[in-house]
């Protein structure tokens, strides 16, 4: 992998090398990582749910395991066949021999490209300069073939103008639009939308979306991010911002400025592509945001004197000190002050998954504390097993419930902790649907609702209904039923115009329901949001 | 033992609740009905007083086996006050009525004990019953045929998992009202699909939501209409799991919550607390974690309740064959279904 490095940052090299380089180091990476990924390594440990949860994982999630790699690639087959089934009239850059006549073999080929460089790493771990000539010879051989290609294209009557021009890299941002025709079958699902939530169905990114192929030219790991995103084996804001800097980090590693353009402002460009393509993944959730503008905002302060290396180095900085700073120290921070309220002989009911609330129930445990959990979790994303499976394997004594046996077990409860996905400004709580109803049951019982967020989860946004602003999951989730042989009900719904499942994935829990948000900062009524991000604005300009 | 045989048929409708043979209360109130015809008619008892011991056993036997069983106790205990009614009327005796006045002037020669046997009691009850019978086939017509009055035009109505009064009464409504349900799927049983898909093929706008979104459904519904297990002699409701935080809600957002429910259903027995032991029953894990979840299930407690109490102060109007009525008002169709003396048994 260091050796990929030099080499990187030494070489002029064109677009189509850097792209297999990224393979290259990513194939190594790959060897290295359960070495270097401490964290999922001891997650992985003590396995006992199924593996499919591993990748909800909060912990470094960026990092690649194999079997998401595997995913990955599934999902570009299923590209790859789509696009050939719509015939999307994407012209590709380059073509391999064998396939020039194929409009979308992009990423055929960078299977090909994997597989061939892995045969190379196999064969040969020290061949890397023999293995650059061979990628030169390649890459000429490519772009000859290229240059057929395009002529055949126009040929074919088809706008060469839409082809990038790769030699320059000089738009490597630009995004290729294609109108694909309009399906027949888009009435039909026009049907099954719920009239509350229309607005939200725009946003919702299908499985087979013909959106996401209209982009060109995006980072691998901002690809595999989005697919993750999209299929949600990345699940919650923190894994979410986490896996977001890492594939950014990346970038910034790989990027080569283009002749007479400075570093930072080809990035933001560069940046804003992949942000785009992430955003018809999955909408930014707001801790991504938050993230994001913390991070352009500090690239815009960067001397433009310095050399290219030294800029990429301060804007890994930036990141890293961001992700430590505003992620992790705030973590350790509020699991301290949490500590200070969880007492022995208490009960404490949660919600779902959250990578903060775990830290705080395992951080409370060693310290010596002996309480008990109550996990509530409820479909369709059942994250509360996964939650379970953690607390379980830090040796805390659980107990698990579904949502509406809330009301049975809120009796015995001392304390409820709840993580958030943002924390508004009218001090309304963003987080994982169900939340609320679980706030409510305990503040019918006068139980204490903690919710424990880090500030730069705080949003200036203002809702005060679950509407507005949320997110739709996939609705088919709701027409399985788990555990029986017999197909539900529903699961012809499709077929009934009158019948819609509608999942929600977020709610606002309105601010008289929680006691205290705990945050790095201090513990604060919710209220006090807009407080914090003055000081916080104050903090960064 | 003649008595134990005479037990056998109730041992039989216990065992057939048990096994879940009997799931919907409609089913148990005709078979618990149906037992009782045919106990009065071919029974061996001389007098009322015998025959109101027969039952008043085959109400203990019930408690003791299913605690949370009401509504063949119900049938019954409204049987022994038709038996008394009938007696009365037979014998051309009062009984001492509930007035203060009427307790303190009492003397004992007049208080009725039922031990005359009379020559057309039998048929005289069995007519009654038949009466009854009647009553307990057309109740849920009735219920429904009141849902034009309690559903608007372009409503969004919430219901939680299956009921079949529920489903009639919307199915009536939607006859000659356009309007939206929202069906919270009700886990772990999710029964919710199936009430979902039936009303999606009357041509009702369903939408499905998990028990997850309620509360921000809440917000933009306009009643909430559910069925009930019990309904407790405060006007509580012994109901399905996850409807305490459904009325919850409702109110927080202050939505209507409307609860049809039989006469039969209506319970004179208090809840002390919702933690009462006898009030709740856990059932199988299976449906909440699967048994294939592996080694973690050693370690785990794991709870699936059945039932949700739900306070008084949470229900807006319970609506019977009879119409509607506030649950404070719920005491007092209790003293007119059932004797004061048959409350507990």
């Amino acid at each position: 992998m260091d050796k990929m490095k030099s080499k990187a940052s030494t070489d002029g090299s064109t677009k189509k090398e850097k792209k297999n380089k990224r393979k290259q180091s990513k194939d190594s990476q790959d060897d290295v990582k359960p070495i270097s990924n401490e964290v999922s390594c001891e997650d992985n440990k003590n396995e006992l749910v199924d593996e499919k949860n591993d990748s909800t994982k909060n912990d470094a999630t960026a990092q690649k395991l194999s079997e998401k790699e595997l995913r990955r690639l599934e999902w570009e087959k299923k590209l790859q066949s789509q696009k050939g089934d719509k015939e999307v009239t994407t012209i590709s850059n380059t073509k391999t021999t064998q396939q020039q006549k194929q409009l979308s073999e992009k990423e055929l080929r960078k299977l090909e490209w994997e597989k061939k460089l892995q045969e190379q790493k196999a064969g040969d771990t020290a061949n890397s300069a023999l293995s650059k000539a061979e990628l030169k010879a390649k890459r000429r051989e490519q772009q000859e073939a290229q240059r057929q290609a395009k002529l055949a294209a126009e040929k074919a009557k088809k706008p060469p103008s839409t082809t990038p021009t790769k030699d320059t890299a000089k738009e490597v941002s630009k995004v290729e639009k294609k109108t694909v025709p309009k399906k027949e079958t888009k009435k039909i699902i026009d049907l099954h939308r719920v009239q509350l939530v229309q607005h939200l169905y725009a946003e919702m990114p299908q499985k087979q979306d013909s959106k996401l192929l209209v982009y060109n030219n995006i980072h691998p790991a901002f690809v595999k991010l989005g697919s993750q995103y999209l299929n949600k084996t990345i699940l919650g804001s923190n894994a979410r911002t986490l896996a977001l800097m890492a594939a950014l980090k990346r970038l910034i590693y790989d990027i080569q400025t283009p002749p007479k353009q400075e570093l930072c402002r080809y990035l933001e460009n560069v940046l804003q592509t992949c942000t785009n393509f992430l955003q018809n993944c999955r909408p930014f959730a707001v801790s991504m945001v938050n993230a994001l503008r913390n991070f352009k905002l500090h690239s815009t302060q960067i001397d433009t004197n310095l050399i290219d290396s030294e800029k990429k180095a301060r804007l890994q900085d930036i990141i890293d000190v961001y992700i430590n700073d505003d992620i992790y120290k705030a973590g350790d921070a509020i699991s301290l002050k949490v500590n200070e309220k969880i007492s022995d002989g208490d009960v404490i009911l949660i919600y779902g998954c959250s990578s903060l609330l775990k830290k705080i129930l395992v951080d409370a445990h060693k310290d010596g504390k002996k309480f008990k959990v109550i996990v509530a979790d409820c479909r369709p994303l059942l994250e509360g097993k996964e939650m379970l499976r953690r607390l379980v394997v830090a040796g805390i004594k659980c107990t698990y419930i579904f949502l509406n046996g809330a009301s049975y077990v809120m009796n015995s409860v001392t304390k409820v902790l709840l993580g958030a996905h943002a924390l508004l400004t009218n001090g309304y709580v963003m987080s994982r649907i169900g939340t609320a109803q679980i706030a409510l049951v305990a503040k019918a019982y006068n139980k204490p609702v903690l919710v424990c967020c880090e500030t730069y989860k705080f949003s200036e946004r203002v809702q005060t209904d679950s509407f507005v602003y949320n997110e739709i999951g996939d609705p088919d989730l709701l027409s399985k039923t788990p555990g029986t042989e017999d197909p539900s009900p529903l699961s012809k719904w499709k077929e009934n115009n009158k019948l819609t499942p509608l999942n929600l994935l977020y709610d606002v829990t309105p601010p008289d329901f929680v006691t205290a948000v705990v945050t790095e900062i201090a513990i604060l009524p919710c209220t006090s949001v807009p407080v914090v991000l003055r000081i916080n604005a104050i903090d960064t300009t | 033992m003649p008595d134990v045989e005479n037990l056998l048929d109730i041992r039989r409708l216990i065992s057939d609740i048990q096994h879940k043979k009997l799931v919907r209360s409609y089913d148990i109130a005709l078979r618990t009905e149906e037992l009782l015809e045919e106990l009065i008619s071919k029974g061996q008892w001389k007098s009322a007083k015998e025959l109101m011991n027969l039952v008043k056993t085959r109400i203990q036997l019930v408690r003791e086996n299913l605690p949370q069983e009401a509504t063949a106790p119900n049938i019954m205990r409204h049987t022994l006050k038709v038996i008394r009614e009938e007696y009365q009327s037979a014998s051309k005796k009062k009984d001492e009525g509930q007035s203060l006045h009427e307790l303190v002037t009492a003397t004992p020669s007049n208080v009725l004990d039922y031990s005359d046997s009379l020559i057309d009691l039998r048929s005289s009850i069995v007519d009654h019953l038949t009466e009854y019978k009647v009553e307990l086939e057309s109740s849920s017509e009735n219920i429904a045929a009141q849902a034009l009055e309690h559903i608007h035009t372009n409503e969004i109505i919430l219901t939680v998992g299956k009921s079949k009064t529920v489903e009639k009464f919307l199915k009536r409504a939607a006859k000659d009202r356009t309007f939206n349900v929202i069906v919270v799927e009700g886990a772990p049983l999710y029964d919710g699909h199936t009430m979902a898909a039936s009303l999606a093929k009357s041509n009702i706008q369903t939408t499905v939501i998990a028990d997850s979104a309620v509360f921000a459904m809440m917000s933009r519904v306009n009643k909430v209409i559910i069925g009930t297990h019990t309904v407790l002699a405060n006007g509580g409701l012994r109901a399905a799991s996850g409807i305490h935080a459904v009325a919850l809600a409702a109110k927080h957002y202050s939505v209507p919550v409307m609860v049809l429910s039989h006469m039969y259903k209506f319970s004179p027995t208090y809840v002390g607390s919702p933690n009462h032991e006898a009030f709740n029953v856990c059932v199988s894990p299976a449906g909440v974690i699967p048994y294939a979840t592996g080694p973690i299930l050693k370690q785990i407690e794991v709870y699936n309740p059945v039932y949700d109490y739900v306070p008084p102060e949470l229900v807006t109007l319970f609506i019977s064959h009879q119409g509607g009525n506030s649950p404070s008002y719920v005491y007092r169709l209790l003293s007119e279904l059932y004797h004061q003396d048959d409350y507990d048994l």
